[in-house]
């Protein structure tokens, strides 16, 4: 462990570093993302998402919403500053390694992204069968999400034959499906109606109370009320801004209101 | 490799079987087709040469040009006897004389041959070992005491450009076989890469999801195993029904030395592991193709 050879167990406050580190799930430290020669989209990013948390991202559109859950689920590597995740260092993880991080992320993403020439439950089944489950493993959760999100009798159906709300499903559903250590969702409740984004936030709310991590990107203001204990990030032309003032301390204790 | 090709049946969905075959297996058919003949040209001919070639270029022809008829018996005689006591000599085969005016008739005529004219005496030798210069010149200085007008034509110096021209047909076929080879993966490559193309945001997704290089370049390498397979079925069978049609005619052309360039058990056997070892050859290149494809994506 470098960090006791760096001599953090010198003074107390350190120690509580070391424990902090220890403890993180993801960690920003001044942290910057440009794309090309432009300008930065993201700008001195530091905080820290800690496990079993629960995170709303906010912010008008154009403000990095989606650029830093690129991060988070490391589809990008910052222009500067640092990244732990999972208590490593992400910035210098090499590549061969990324696929074992990334099958501990489970991303929502914005337009979807589900395979065209997939079926419904194989969409949902492909994190696990990427991960090398057996096929006899993964028949009976794969039925129960399809039974969780309503779309038992859309199993074999083709995405393009999907409603947009029914495919936010089942990219739901594929991104949960692992039960991932930090869930990642861009606007994962666009395209549903209030009743189905309830459900999902439940989902949502459910794996949390499991111990994943969430972080939601969204536009929705009301989401926010859902569920209690959950934090906000907000974005503001790549800069954030904390308004709960929760993300340099531990989270409180997550409540589904009813 | 082989348990990259047996991927569960699910795994196959991922890149549809549709896109990648249709004109691909049918590309390879006709490369491994030409491949397959130019590799058959190439194995036939230096067949022959080794057998042949080889056969006729252990072979001499000692003429015996004395005027005087009875000397000239004389001295085929002795000739003979000495050509037989020498080690390095394999076989001895007195041409007999009617024989030798026999293959002169066609060029000076009957009138002429049946005429009393000096005919040389000629002795047909086989070297235990294709000779060269030295050895014909020793020989000749050992055989002028017997007869002292004696010739000795080696056939492996009538044969020298013969074999040189075929020489150069053999590098030529394996330089052509080589490029087949190359313009074989070229094609793998250019395939995989506009497969790579269409399914690219497929292939990101199961980045997305954890999935290794490794993992997405076994989905191309089967479809393009299964490709050059069928490919080479194809390219096989017309290949063979080419070479067993032009080798039944060959057989049947005079002289000889035609008829040995024919296709040896082996050959066969050669032509049997091209498109075997063109299936693993486009399944690496895949395989290269996809990895260093995404080694470019995070």
């Amino acid at each position: 462990m470098s960090f006791l050879r760096a001599g953090y167990l010198a003074c107390p406050p350190c120690i509580w570093r070391v424990f902090e580190l220890m403890q993180s799930v993801v960690e920003f430290d001044n942290v910057g993302l440009r794309y090309g020669t432009g300008a930065e989209t993201l700008t001195d990013l530091s905080f820290t998402l800690y496990p079993g948390s629960f995170y709303f991202l906010t912010g008008a559109s154009g403000a990095g919403k989606t650029s830093l859950l690129k991060l988070l689920y490391l589809a990008h590597r910052p222009s500067r500053g640092a990244i732990r995740m999972f208590g490593h260092d992400a910035i210098t993880l090499p590549r061969d390694r990324l696929p074992g991080f990334r099958r501990r992320i489970g991303v929502v993403f914005q337009d979807f992204r589900l395979v065209p020439h997939l079926s419904t439950f194989d969409n949902i089944a492909l994190p696990l069968r990427i991960a090398g489950i057996q096929e006899k493993d993964l028949r009976s959760p794969v039925t129960e999400m399809l039974d969780w999100i309503g779309l038992t009798e859309r199993a074999d159906a083709r995405p393009a034959t999907l409603s947009g709300g029914e495919q936010q499903r089942v990219a739901i559903a594929r991104a949960v499906i692992g039960r991932p250590e930090m869930l990642v969702a861009d606007e994962p409740t666009g395209n549903v109606d209030p009743e189905m984004a309830r459900r999902l936030l439940q989902l949502f709310a459910a794996l949390n109370k499991l111990g994943t991590t969430v972080v939601v990107a969204t536009h929705d203001i009301h989401l926010l009320q859902e569920i209690e204990g959950a934090q906000m990030m907000r974005l503001d032309k790549g800069r954030l801004s904390d308004p709960t003032g929760s993300l340099r301390h531990p989270p409180r204790p997550l409540v589904l209101k009813n | 490799m082989l348990l990259d090709f047996a991927l569960p049946a699910h795994d196959r969905k991922l890149i549809p079987e549709g896109r990648l075959s249709g004109p691909m297996p049918w590309v390879i058919a006709i490369m491994l087709f030409l491949t397959l003949l130019i590799a058959a040209m190439g194995l036939s001919l230096a067949y022959a040469i080794r057998n042949g070639g080889d056969d006729l270029a252990q072979q001499a022809t000692v003429q015996i040009i004395e005027p005087d008829p009875i000397e000239r018996a004389t001295q085929k005689v002795a000739v003979s006897r000495v050509l037989r006591e020498l080690p390095e000599i394999a076989d001895v085969n007195s041409v007999p004389d009617g024989e030798v005016r026999n293959l002169l008739k066609p060029w000076l005529g009957n009138d002429v041959i049946d005429a009393d004219i000096p005919v040389p005496a000629l002795i047909d030798i086989r070297f235990k070992k294709a000779p060269d210069g030295a050895t014909i010149r020793a020989l000749k200085r050992r055989l002028e005491p017997v007869a002292p007008k004696i010739r000795i034509d080696s056939h492996s110096s009538w044969m020298a450009p013969f074999f040189d021209l075929m020489s150069s047909l053999i590098f030529l076929t394996f330089a052509i076989f080589l490029l087949l080879l190359i313009a074989t993966s070229a094609v793998v490559i250019l395939a995989v890469r506009s497969t790579l193309n269409t399914h690219r945001g497929t292939i990101e997704i199961m980045h997305m999801m954890g999935g290794t290089d490794l993992q997405a370049a076994r989905l191309f390498q089967r479809r393009v195993a299964l490709d050059a397979l069928l490919g080479g079925v194809v390219g096989f069978g017309a290949a063979a029904a080419v070479i067993l049609t032009l080798g039944g005619r060959i057989a049947a052309v005079e002289p000889a030395l035609l008829a040995d360039a024919s296709l040896p058990w082996y050959g066969w056997l050669i032509l049997a592991i091209i498109p075997l070892a063109v299936m693993g050859l486009a399944m690496l290149m895949a395989r290269w193709t996809v990895v260093s494809a995404l080694k470019k994506m995070l």
